[in-house]
């Protein structure tokens, strides 16, 4: 396979204990609020804990906790020797499918927190416009935060590529 | 002088040697993303969560614009001002334009809402512009996102094997998208397509079982908790009836080579002139349809046409599909306007599984009048081949439906 | 005059079209976007020409109802200029689309699109030298941020009917000097 032919000594390719431990961590505990939310989406029941809520309708949980549940699988199956291109983007992907899910919540939380709703004014008064943005937050958006670390290594990896690149 | 096949590719390798130098292909991370959306392992949770973004981002955009400003708009100022203006209450033109009202307890009473009045003024503009315009803003615009990234090929080879099994292959992906903001440029898209067999298969399938925008976007306004079911059952049916069609349809149905374009990042003007162009378009087709439609249907209901139909399909309704009678009127209205029909039909009473049905029956009905000049631009036969399976189809899966609902004991 | 945009699908013909006409050709990332032709004009050195977006197409030889179009818009125009879009990181392929049309005596312009692409699968292409043997010009471009569109416009009066039998002899000149620089390199 192509992957293979990646040299294992090109400083793109060299990745730090530290980053291998980081997405494996972050890919049990994503794939573990995947579960979270297929289960209580599938006995209907509330849970909610601290800043915590986990959605329970057939969309935005059922749904949307197998696409965190994938995102977790990526992240697992991408973070054992990271250096090798195929698997950074298997992290990657984990990434963006939570960026989709924290995205999709969070748009849904702006557009609803606008609107001052059937029985009140056109637009919805300051305090509700903030009220609507305050935990509990669904898992998705708990873990956009720890996410994003791998934009630093993308960067990384990219100004490698083009340094590997210019010396070849 | 012109070369042969052969001599052509020799010449081609002879040139390409002096000129191309291959350097060392190095995966970018770009291409192993790429890879990774195309692998089904892999591909097909990424499909699963980009339709997620794409459903939830529509509903929370429609919803933002439909039911956070327009209904109150449409329903709080618009109608009771138009119906005080509106010269010749319960007259014919008054019924027709603004609001053919209600018998309640023997007496006329003025409709409350957008949805009941039936007017070309009211219910007409606010389905065009208080519904239809937000949903097809946000479709066409994720879509050219998509689009112009360059996402649209991996779906198409992730769900060509699905495909083939209906006589088409992973490129009807596009033509069915397309058709999913609305029809017209779905039948158009056919002609990627290589054989006629297949070109029919999907013109037909397009016609009968993918809901436009306008319609996505009324149910989605009234129905809501009933959208995934209604849709369950219309990609069920596209992919029995294409089944069928395969079978059925004599003709080849060729294997399909894709070139899987890299991904882009997508250029913004782009998108803005692509999304207002087809937001455009369909504006200047559909709008002038849904107040024609509108005024139509108000005609028939005026002169008593679509009582008579629908007392004398009633029988047909109750007894084959299983829906209520009060629902026939809207079924008959369907013919004209399917969006319209789906906000009639969402203010009768009935079960829940009667809703999904008669909402399905909707949908699968008669394409709408610029989708059917559409087809028969691409030729005579074919439309009237697509009309006969048309009508089959909607009495066998119409009753399918009702049979299902039986055997799960709902209807 | 007329000028025909012709290529492979999905190599950007409609960008082209787009940039040169001012034009609002829908225009995505996946190949069969454009179905129909569309028709614009432009200005070349004050002079309004013609200029159509056909539909991509893999050869003269059509296998859809969309190459079906593009075939037959190339045949039935009289007076033609050909603008040959190829993805340079595909070129072969292209080339063969492009010594079709250079068979049947049409005056081409190759314009060796999406340079960027090919750069990074790291594919290098001599057009200095490819203009030399196919005996037309030859312009790499990036037609979405308009990189060469330029030189493409002012290079179209240059575009010219060459004959197959010359493109041959240039291949196989330079082939014959390669190997002799080879052969003398090894004695």
């Amino acid at each position: 396979m192509a992957g293979q032919s990646t040299s294992p000594t090109s400083p793109a390719s060299q990745t730090s204990a530290v980053a291998v431990i980081y997405f494996a961590i972050l890919g049990i505990a994503t794939t573990a609020f995947g579960l979270a939310d297929l289960m209580v989406t599938a006995s209907g029941s509330e849970f909610a804990y601290g800043i915590l809520e986990i959605p329970n309708d057939i969309f935005r949980g059922g749904w949307g906790g197998l696409v965190v549940f994938f995102a977790g699988l990526l992240y697992l199956s991408g973070a054992r020797n990271m250096g090798d291109i195929h698997q950074f983007a298997k992290v990657a992907m984990g990434s963006i499918l939570i960026w989709i899910i924290a995205g999709c919540d969070i748009f849904a939380m702006i557009t609803e927190s606008i609107p001052g709703g059937e029985e009140g004014p056109w637009f919805n008064t300051l305090t509700g416009f903030i009220e609507a943005y305050a935990p509990p937050y669904a898992p998705a958006v708990l873990l956009l935060p720890f996410s994003l670390v791998v934009i630093y290594y993308v960067r990384k990896r990219v100004s490698g590529e083009t340094r590997g690149g210019t010396s070849s | 002088m012109k070369l042969g096949v052969e001599e052509r590719w020799d010449l081609i390798d002879r040139i390409s040697k002096e000129t191309v130098t291959f350097g060392v292909y190095r995966h970018t991370l770009k291409d192993a993303i790429g890879e990774l959306t195309i692998k089904p392992m892999t591909g097909i949770p990424v499909a699963i969560a980009i339709l997620y973004g794409f459903w939830s981002v529509f509903g929370s955009f429609a919803g933002f614009f439909t039911d956070g400003f327009f209904v109150r708009l449409f329903d709080a100022y618009w109608l009771p001002w138009l119906q005080a203006v509106f010269p010749g209450e319960g007259g014919w033109l008054y019924a027709i334009m603004v609001d053919a009202g209600g018998i309640e307890s023997g007496e006329f009473v003025l409709s409350s809402n957008c949805l009941e009045s039936f007017g070309v003024l009211t219910s007409g503009l606010f389905v065009a512009i208080g519904v239809v315009l937000p949903a097809i803003l946000i479709f066409y615009l994720m879509l050219a996102i998509l689009e112009d990234i360059g996402y649209m090929p991996r779906l198409a080879v992730l769900i060509d094997t699905m495909l083939h099994k209906i006589g088409l292959h992973g490129y009807a992906i596009v033509p069915t998208i397309l058709s999913l903001g609305c029809n017209v440029p779905g039948v158009t898209a056919t002609r990627i397509l290589e054989t006629k067999k297949q070109r029919f298969i999907m013109m037909t399938l397009l016609a009968i079982f993918i809901p436009c925008g306008a319609q996505i976007g009324i149910m989605q306004d009234v129905v809501p908790d009933l959208m995934g079911w209604i849709l369950l059952y219309l990609i069920i049916g596209y992919f029995i009836f294409g089944y069928i069609l395969n079978k059925v349809i004599p003709g080849r149905a060729p294997e399909f080579l894709i070139d899987v374009p890299p991904y882009r990042r997508p250029m913004l003007s782009n998108i803005g002139k692509k999304v207002l162009g087809r937001v455009k378009g369909f504006f200047m087709v559909a709008l002038p349809f849904v107040m024609l439609g509108c005024a139509i249907v108000g005609v028939f209901y005026q002169l008593g046409v679509i009582r008579f139909l629908g007392d004398l399909l009633a029988p047909i309704f109750v007894g084959w599909f299983g829906v209520p009678a009060e629902t026939a009127g809207p079924l008959v209205a369907a013919f004209l306007r399917k969006d319209l029909a789906v906000a009639q039909l969402s203010v009768i009473e009935m079960t829940k599984y009667q809703m999904i049905t008669a909402v399905v029956l909707v949908s699968i009905y008669f394409p709408c009048v610029a989708t059917f000049v559409m087809m028969l631009k691409e030729g005579l036969k074919e439309l009237i081949g697509a009309l006969a399976v048309l009508a089959v189809t909607v009495f066998l899966y119409g009753g399918l439906i009702h049979l299902i609902g039986k055997l799960l004991g709902v209807a | 005059m007329k000028i025909l945009l012709m290529g492979h699908p999905n190599v950007g013909k409609s960008v082209f079209f787009n940039r040169l006409t001012g034009a609002n050709v829908t225009e995505s990332n996946y190949p069969g976007t454009t179905v129909d032709y569309t028709k614009g004009w432009m200005k070349i050195e004050g002079e309004d020409v013609e200029l159509t977006d056909v539909p991509g197409t893999f050869s003269l030889d059509p296998k859809d109802r969309a190459e079906e179009v593009a075939v037959a818009m190339l045949h039935e125009s009289k007076d033609v200029k050909v603008i040959s879009v190829i993805d340079a990181s595909k070129i072969e392929r292209g080339l063969y689309l492009a010594l079709e049309i250079i068979e049947e005596g049409y005056p081409l312009v190759i314009a060796l699109n999406m340079r960027d692409v090919a750069e990074d699968k790291n594919i290098l292409i001599d057009a200095e030298n490819l203009e030399r043997i196919l005996g037309i010009p030859v312009v790499s471009t990036v037609a979405i941020s308009g990189e060469g569109i330029k030189e493409l416009v002012s290079r179209l009066k240059d575009a010219k009917p060459v004959k197959v039998d010359d493109i041959i002899a240039n291949a196989a000149k330079t082939t014959i000097t390669a190997d002799a620089a080879g052969a003398g390199g090894a004695t």
